[in-house]
């Protein structure tokens, strides 16, 4: 472990921790984008350089505009709003958070990683498009067409959920 | 194995359980879900280093993906919620409960 990898490790503990804590939504928003740019940066380090690309691109730039837009559009950039009817639910949430890392961390402490460093890095070639695509577009082909479709769908309920004049639109 | 990331992202994964939880707006909540799903392709990712497999990275971009479907579907539920009865407070759109 370098000295980088615990700089990105803080970073993004402090970027996911702002981004569930910070009362502006707006502020919150920001704070989970530095977030997701920081995984796609860990994933070119773990030699995923495709992959973070997509991250960038797709994570923060796509889906965290999506969230900003609504966030200014519904005037909801608030994350304290009115009385809190669980005021207790707080440290419980917190709870089950710690128990929830408590869970995964000995549920990897298990692992063993089959190869040495060096072979599985050179297994991946990088993890580029032009390793990556054979993979995508042969073994995983079936998969992709399915996701494709189901992003079509999901366009196409989100356009049609919003439709002004008909059902609970305006 | 890189470990050291691993426990990044199980403590992403706990942060954004706490977020869920613990925030009371519709669109926090989305975003913390969000967290959650980047927590798990981190991990992903970790363990196709590890294991030198690249399916492990084409499932990660399968779950971008579909995150962004996820993103595209809950966005629009909560502009017509919010549309109809004027809130995104998960606490006000309780009408379902048992």
């Amino acid at each position: 472990m370098s000295l980088l990898d615990l700089l990105m490790g803080v970073l993004l503990l402090l970027t996911g921790f702002l981004a569930v804590r910070l009362k502006n939504a707006v502020h919150a928003a920001l704070a989970l984008a530095a977030n997701f740019v920081l995984v796609g940066v860990v994933y070119m380090l773990l030699e995923a350089r495709f992959l973070g690309w997509i991250q960038i691109i797709v994570y923060a730039g796509a889906i965290m505009v999506l969230f900003v837009f609504v966030i200014m559009l519904l005037y909801a950039a608030q994350a304290e709003v009115g009385a809190d009817p669980l005021p207790a639910l707080r440290p419980v949430a917190a709870g089950v958070g710690a128990v929830g890392f408590l869970a995964l961390a000995f549920a990897f402490s298990g692992a063993k990683a089959p190869l040495a460093s060096k072979a599985a890095a050179a297994a991946l070639a990088g993890g580029t498009a032009h390793a990556l695509g054979p993979v995508v577009w042969q073994t995983w082909l079936y998969a992709v067409l399915l996701v494709a479709a189901l992003l079509l769908v999901a366009t196409v309920a989100a356009v049609t959920v919003l439709r002004p004049g008909e059902g609970g639109g305006r | 194995m890189n470990f050291f990331y691993l426990l990044v992202s199980a403590a992403l994964f706990a942060l954004g359980a706490y977020g869920v939880l613990a925030r009371r707006s519709a669109i926090l909540v989305l975003m913390s879900v969000e967290l959650m799903l980047n927590a798990a392709n981190l991990a992903l990712v970790v363990f196709a280093r590890a294991w030198g497999s690249l399916e492990a990275q084409a499932v990660a971009l399968l779950l971008i993906a579909l995150a962004a479907a996820e993103v595209a579907v809950g966005l629009a539920l909560v502009v017509a919620i919010y549309r109809t009865r004027e809130t995104t407070l998960v606490d006000d759109l309780s009408e379902l409960k048992g």
